[in-house]
């Protein structure tokens, strides 16, 4: 098989899956459904192995297929073929996103078992990979435009998956109205691009990289960083990502984690050959990196809900991603981007665990001594603790340094960002393992005691952890079973693999050992600069990276692990302001409230007010913020039903457009 | 004579009917307005013709005689329903449906 | 002096013929005793007669016909692809219009044989409008399309609801139609012709810059923004969309516009396309306004027609993008976006026009709350439409929109395109509310009929769904899925319509 054919059917099965789960899928006795979609990406993540297999025996010049299923649009100035470009970076993304997505799926089986959505959620799930499969294999801006704001739908539908809970309908539109912003920005972006370049093919693109530089160019890479950013949840678009927390566990191992939030990595990366013509596109996305990694993993440090500490480790890992690739640092940056999506799926599927035997609890201050009444998940988590914290020979420890060496090599400024990447390495240890030595050391909480004894804990009425509202069971929150890892087989398989995977997958790139990674990746960045750091440099930084490593987990140990966590009680009490400052997740929210929202709602209430007042006494519905909202009062409010205004609108229109002419003349 | 002279007139006579329209409540002497409004292009077009010499402009204004006709029917078939219907004779009751 | 009879090419002519004699063979068939005859066969003529006309509309493409030639001008009626295309997104929304007021309110009160032969009618006059290359055919187009239309507003006569959007309409529309013939005199005036091939010579040589042209260019723009709903003349829309009968609403919004784009392309991009730079920077001005008044007045609406008139408001301004470029691939984008259009604000009406006689809710937004578990049959072509007016992918909204963006970067108009992104973004918020309340929230229990006094739109018959209303939601809705997919064939068509005005 060829491996264009094989990346077709790579995207293909999941699609089959969608339609087969939305159509039939309540046809299907108990966990058919579940296996049914699993099995879907099973067969993506065979056809991506296929499609690799043939790729490799090809020479290395003819390793840049693209493969066109039918004409989608060609007219004029646009030619937009239904085509997918298939080289070793494509595959790497559909290796990695069928693989974690196949694991998630098989978690899945299990862990929504008891959830009255079981059918819908598989449906959404396989719609969910489809889309990022298709956004990865893409071979023109306009597939990728339209992988994009599938994922994004995709996230919303996710996110919001319990939908009679109003904080996951309030945190999946919070997400969707990001990702619309993220998508206006990569449409506007390619569009630049085209203009300049004529052609939405990446090829065609890429090949007239150097004679397209100019303002243009700039400026259209900018506006993909923006699209970039919103999906990988970067500074200052990131507000979205720690309340997608809402969604199911699976949803946050899935989307972000390992797939989605990768897609911005996987754009800079794909869009290499242009962000090298552009040097200030390319700072911009080295700073905004170099800046969310740090404070993702300041916030990190305090925050007490679980899965929440993970989303910001995310943003923080996602971070070093984009820096990585916007530097240069492209092999280095999707070695990142393997490695993390092996151990925090892994962490999250941990997580997962915990949350079920809490009962639905997220919160890490009730948590604490899970570690005998959970051993395998205390096994897991702590492997990918370790590979997070970037202790050899773990996973995470390779790729990290990796990323930083080539930051490093680069010199003058980008010493500040090696700095900052080794600074915020060592808050990486302390806040996850102050995860693990909060949850699963000390003296065990009642809901531990319990399952030490055999026993799920249940709550009789489930409440939303975040608002202590009761939830409606009807349409699936978590529903009356908790399925944990030490009892269910499928999770124990999935965890199980990823422990292996986030242990091990280092082994791809080892300086000076082993150079499998680079050497795949090749055709798609031969024209790359290489950097060539000098084995000093090398040995320093895995060394100083293995010290900080251990040195965190040091520190986590001596704050939260020692005496229950007393030293982590006066620290907060000798330093509150940082403490606030932290835990309000820097004002972020505030800021934009303040500097948005409330001029907006200003604008809004003295729209209202005056042409309300003044025009009708009617009742204002609709409106979703405050501009929007006062320019719909004003809008309405001429629209008052008498005759004789239209009448008058018409020819003041008509007197304005008359004059626009005479001006003229 | 200058043309300039018909189409201050017909102007007159359009903005005449316009501001009938704005100000008039009766249906009835709306349409009567729209009838001005039309027949100062009517004048207009018979201007134009004269002062290009050539036929269209007059050709122009007999259909729009015709359709003016027409629209008036319409406009009097609608106010005869209202009126069966009881309804006020006045457009500025008319606002069910307003926002 | 001898005049000879103009040459008149009968089978050019024929997509009109067939659309002006199925009215009178519908009018007189009305007229007979039998009950079968006047609620069966009449509809079913007036289906035949639209179906012939898009057949003979097939078969005349690629001929150019030229009807109406006299000695010495150009032909007044031309049935280049544009107008064909434009008779096809009529012939299309007619027939489906007939399967929606089958079994609805309006006709019965109106007489089945007058209704379907005001339809009828009003479709002659869109092709005429479309394809009028003398300004005496394009005013009477107009009038040809706008006077039956007013009638068919109010044909509910006994809903006074429907009187007043029927009066309202004529009124405002009237205003429009002076506003606009003064247009036409005044071009007149300055070019001394009314045939476009003059005026464009005209506005070429000595009259171009003049006052008077510039002026009448302004008020023809006003008279067909007018028609086309666009802002600030848009405020009939909204009051004549509720008000109206749901079906004739779904004709009027579907091909008024075509017609009025049809008209708008030819006149300004032939007859006028040497002033293009005085006008163009008007018009995108104009199309802004729009697509921020529409889509902002959307909001917060709770009356599903209303809330699709608003949206059509929105949607005239993108599409404004296609005529401001004056470009051939702006004539196609236009022409593509009308007939995706069409698609997708047949699929809306039809779902509005079902739940209408299946609750008692009528138009409003409850009516369609939780039909993705009771009605999915009509839940997904209501999303689907949803869906591509907002713009997502896989959907022929999308790439219409896509097509019109690329349109305007490509005739340098790069901010509007930005503007329209912009505009698709808020419209999301309104057009996702109709989704959710399909999918998320629970069907509103119909109260008892004391409770809640029936709407005077809904059909006391109707207990049971309509398989027709069901066969226009469907193939509305998986139409828009198609060419979304497979957007080629339609882009073809639009593409030979783009080339058919002589643009670059």
């Amino acid at each position: 098989m060829s491996a264009t054919t094989a990346a077709w059917l790579v995207l293909a099965c999941p699609l089959a899956g969608t339609i087969l789960l939305g159509l039939f899928g309540r046809a299907l006795p108990g966990r058919i459904p579940g296996l049914v979609g699993t099995a879907a990406i099973a067969g993506s993540f065979v056809f991506a192995i296929l499609a690799f297999a043939d790729l490799q025996s090809r020479g290395e010049e003819q390793r840049q297929l693209v493969s066109s299923l039918y004409d989608y649009a060609v007219t004029g100035s646009i030619d937009v073929q239904m085509s997918i470009l298939v080289d070793p970076l494509s595959i790497l993304m559909m290796l990695v996103v069928s693989g974690v997505s196949m694991l998630i799926h098989l978690y899945s089986v299990a862990y929504m078992g008891g959830d009255r959505g079981y059918v819908r959620f598989f449906a959404y799930l396989n719609f969910f990979v489809f889309s990022m499969l298709l956004l990865v294999a893409a071979g023109n801006f306009f597939l990728l435009i339209v992988g994009w704001a599938f994922v994004g739908a995709a996230s919303y539908l996710l996110i919001s998956f319990w939908y009679r809970r109003t904080t996951a309908t309030a945190a999946g539109i919070k997400a969707f109205v990001i990702n619309v912003v993220g998508d206006v920005g990569l449409t506007l972006g390619a569009f630049f691009i085209l203009k300049e370049s004529g052609t939405l093919d990446f090829l065609g693109t890429f090949k007239q990289a150097e004679e397209i530089s100019g303002a243009n160019l700039t400026a259209g890479l900018i506006l993909l960083l923006v699209g970039a950013f919103a999906k990988s949840a970067q500074i200052p678009l990131h507000t979205w990502l720690p309340d997608a927390m809402e969604g199911p566990t699976p949803v946050s191992a899935l989307i972000h984690a390992a797939t989605m939030v990768t897609a911005g990595v996987y754009l800079i990366a794909r869009m290499h050959p242009l962000f090298e013509q552009s040097a200030a596109a390319a700072d911009v996305g080295t700073i905004i990196g170099a800046v969310t990694l740090f404070v993702a993993a300041t916030i990190g440090l305090v925050a007490t809900d679980l899965k929440r500490v993970i989303a910001y480790s995310t943003m923080s890992q996602i971070g070093y991603m984009v820096m990585g690739v916007s530097a240069g640092a492209y092999v280095a940056g999707l070695f990142h981007l393997m490695t993390h999506a092996f151990f925090k799926a892994l962490l999250f599927m941990a997580a997962g665990s915990l949350i079920s035997a809490m009962g639905g609890e997220q919160s890490l201050d009730r948590m604490r001594g899970f570690r005998k009444a959970m051993p395998f998940t205390f096994l897991c988590f702590c492997v990918g603790g370790l590979a997070l914290a970037g202790v050899p020979p773990f996973s995470g420890f390779f790729s990290k340094d990796e990323i930083l060496l080539v930051v490093g090599d680069e010199g003058g400024w980008h010493w500040i960002l090696y700095v900052v990447g080794y600074v915020t390495a060592l808050m990486t240890a302390i806040y996850t393992w102050r995860m693990i030595f909060r949850a699963f050391f000390g003296d065990p909480v009642p809901e531990a005691v319990e399952l030490e004894h055999g026993h799920i804990h249940h709550v009789d009425v489930p409440v939303n952890p975040a608002t202590g509202e009761e939830e409606d069971t009807d349409v699936g929150f978590p529903g009356p079973e908790h399925h944990i890892a030490e009892r269910a087989l499928p999770m124990k398989i999935a965890m199980g693999t990823l422990a292996v995977l986030a242990t091990v997958g280092g082994v791809v790139l080892i300086p000076k050992t082993t150079t499998w990674l680079d050497t795949f990746l090749e055709p798609t960045f031969a024209d790359a600069p290489h950097h060539d750091p000098s084995d000093g440099m090398i040995w320093f930084g895995l060394a100083l990276g293995a010290a900080l490593g251990v040195l965190g987990i040091f520190i986590a140990y001596t704050i939260w692990g020692k005496a229950n966590g007393e030293i982590a009680v006066r620290l907060r009490e000798r330093m509150p302001a940082v403490h606030r400052f932290l835990i309000n997740k820097w004002y972020f929210d505030e800021l934009i409230e303040l500097l948005v929202v409330r001029p907006a709602g200003w604008f809004g209430r003295f729209g209202q007010q005056t042409f309300e007042r003044v025009f009708v006494n009617g009742t204002l519905v609709g409106g979703t913020s405050g501009i929007v909202r006062a320019g719909s009062a004003a809008v309405r409010a001429l629209q008052s039903g008498f005759l004789r205004a239209y009448a008058a609108l018409l020819l003041v229109g008509l007197g304005a457009v008359v004059l626009y002419f005479l001006l003229q003349a | 004579m200058n043309i300039n002279w018909y189409l201050a007139v017909s102007a007159l006579v359009f903005c005449i009917g316009a501001a009938g329209v704005l100000v008039r409540r009766n249906p009835l002497v709306i349409l009567l307005c729209l009838e001005l409004m039309l027949n100062a292009a009517n004048l207009a077009l018979i201007a134009f013709s004269r002062m290009h010499g050539n036929g269209d402009g007059q050709v122009f204004a007999v259909i729009v005689m015709v359709v003016a006709a027409c629209e008036v029917c319409i406009g009097l078939g609608i106010v005869v329903a209202m009126y069966r219907r009881r309804l006020p004779i006045d457009v500025d009751e008319m606002r069910e449906l307003h926002g | 002096m001898k005049h000879e009879a103009p040459n008149i090419d009968w089978a050019g002519l024929s997509p009109v013929i067939a659309l002006l004699g199925g009215a009178i063979v519908v009018l007189l068939a009305g007229l007979l005793r039998s009950r079968l005859v006047r609620e069966r066969a009449v509809p079913f003529l007036a289906i035949v007669a639209f179906g012939a006309s898009l057949g003979l509309g097939i078969w005349q493409w690629g001929e150019d016909a030229q009807v109406f030639i006299a000695k010495g001008s150009q032909a007044t009626l031309a049935f280049d692809e544009l107008t064909l295309m434009v008779t096809f997104i009529v012939a299309v929304a007619g027939i489906a219009t007939v399967l929606l007021s089958w079994r609805a309110l309006a006709p019965r009160e109106a007489a089945h044989g007058e209704f379907y032969a005001l339809l009828l009618t009003s479709a002659a006059g869109m092709v005429a409008m479309a394809g009028a290359q003398n300004l005496v055919t394009l005013f009477l187009g107009l009038e040809l399309l706008s006077v039956p239309l007013y009638v068919l507003c109010a044909t509910e006569m006994r809903r006074e609801r429907s009187l007043e959007s029927g009066l309202k309409y004529l009124i405002i529309g009237s205003t429009g139609s002076a506003v606009f013939l003064y247009g036409l005199a005044l071009i007149y005036g300055a070019t001394g012709g009314t045939d476009l091939r003059e005026i464009a010579t005209g506005a070429a040589g000595e009259a171009g810059g003049d006052v008077l042209l510039l002026t009448g260019i302004g008020l023809t723009i006003v008279g067909l923004g007018f028609k086309a709903s666009v802002a600030p003349f848009h405020q009939w829309t909204p009051d004549g969309y509720e008000g109206a009968p749901t079906p004739v609403t779904a004709f009027m919004a579907v091909a008024t516009k075509a017609a009025a784009f049809g008209a708008m392309l030819r006149l300004l991009d032939v007859g006028l396309i040497d002033a293009q730079p005085d006008w163009a920077p008007l018009l995108a001005i104009l199309a802004t306004i729009t697509i921020v008044v529409g889509n902002v007045g959307a909001l917060g609406q709770s009356s599903l027609k209303r809330l699709l008139a608003w949206s059509s408001v929105a949607q005239a301004g993108y599409l404004l993008a296609g005529v401001v470029v004056a470009s051939s691939l702006g004539v196609s984008a236009t022409v593509f976006y009308l007939a995706v259009y069409t698609m997708m604000n047949l699929a809306a009406f039809a779902v509005i026009v079902a739940r209408e006689r299946e609750t008692p809710w009528g138009d409003d937004i409850a009516s369609v709350a939780g039909i993705g578990v009771s009605r999915p049959a009509l839940a997904w072509p209501l999303t689907i439409s949803m869906l591509s007016l907002a713009g997502l992918p896989a959907t022929a909204g999308f790439i219409g929109k896509f097509y019109l963006i690329d349109a305007a970067v490509d005739g340098g108009y790069t901010w509007l395109g930005i503007v329209i992104v912009i505009g698709s973004m808020i419209s999301l918020a309104y057009y996702l509310r109709v989704v959710a309340a399909m999918w998320m929230r629970a069907e509103v229990a119909a109260v008892s009929a004391t409770a809640q006094p029936r709407l005077a739109g809904a059909d006391p018959e109707a207990e049971r769904p309509q398989w027709e209303l069901y066969l226009v939601a469907i193939a509305a809705g998986a139409a828009t899925i198609f060419f979304g997919v497979i957007p080629s064939p339609l882009f073809d068509l639009a593409t030979a319509a783009g080339r058919s005005l002589g643009l670059l």
